[in-house]
């Protein structure tokens, strides 16, 4: 609990130093304060891509070890990824209300792409909540895990892939395309957030430690009132 | 509404997501941690 809490503090310090970084920018000549939404919005979509690329790694690490941890990471990951999913995808409709004049547009691959990651993950969540066999679930959804992360390129190079009304990447190999108050901006939150993941990481790995360590004793509770399956009707 | 208001709330509401977020890990935690309680 200390670990966490420790963590948590760091990332709270982080949150608010990017807060600020992204509150004390000049406004965009254009965008106005909207501009402003950099310091949440890229910052959301690169925690969740990262939040599924560590989803991909621990189900591939399971699919090797089979071992419960593994199993324990890649869950916790998808939900702190979707939450920062929602967040992108809600920041990014404000925007696009202000600059494009519209918060969604169905045709737009960026945007399309972004909620159908949004679905795959929630229905890896609804798989796992679908299967009580500990191993069975495990399994299933560590080759989805392991799957589903290729939508996080695709997300990713969407906007250079096909036309659409989201502006290519900021940061490219040649350099950047924001001024330099809104990249510091930008770069600080994006550091804050990896912090952020690190500590609501610890506290989701805790308890799914923690319920993991109380769950022999619910499932045998379970065991004593459950229907009998039909295999076992059949031999009595 | 001006622009200010709309990206503070912005702000606002996505950190508050995440506050809960935070919150419901706690008292997951806890509960937890003492079946009973």
């Amino acid at each position: 609990m200390t670990r966490v809490r420790v963590l948590m503090s760091l990332a709270a310090i982080a949150v608010a130093i990017g807060l600020w970084f992204a509150l004390t920018a000049p406004p965009d000549a254009l965008q106005g304060d909207y501009a402003r939404l950099l310091g949440i919005h890229p910052p959301s979509m690169w925690l969740a891509f990262l939040a599924f690329g560590v989803t991909a790694f621990g189900s591939i690490m399971w699919l090797i070890k089979k071992t419960d941890r593994w199993d324990r990471l890649a869950s916790a990951s998808v939900e702190i990824g979707l939450i920062f999913t929602a967040i992108g995808l809600f920041t990014g409709m404000v925007w696009g209300q202000a600059v494009w004049g519209t918060p969604w547009d169905w045709q737009d691959p960026r945007l399309m792409s972004t909620a159908v990651m949004f679905f795959v993950y929630l229905g890896y969540m609804a798989l796992r909540n679908a299967i009580d066999d500990p191993a069975v679930r495990a399994r299933r959804s560590a080759i989805l895990g392991a799957i589903a992360v290729v939508q996080v390129p695709l997300v990713y190079f969407s906007v250079n892939l096909f036309r659409t009304l989201h502006q290519t990447q900021s940061i490219r190999p040649d350099g950047s395309t924001m001024p330099d108050e809104m990249l510091t901006a930008m770069l600080v939150n994006m550091v804050a957030f990896t912090i952020l993941y690190i500590a609501l990481m610890t506290a989701r790995l805790d308890v799914a430690k923690v319920e993991a360590e109380a769950e022999p004793q619910t499932s045998l509770a379970g065991d004593a009132v459950r229907p009998p399956r039909l295999n076992e009707v059949e031999d009595v | 509404m001006s622009d200010t208001i709309v990206v503070a709330g912005t702000y606002l509401i996505s950190y508050g997501l995440i506050l809960g977020y935070a919150v419901y890990l706690h008292i997951r935690r806890r509960r937890a941690g003492n079946p009973r309680g």
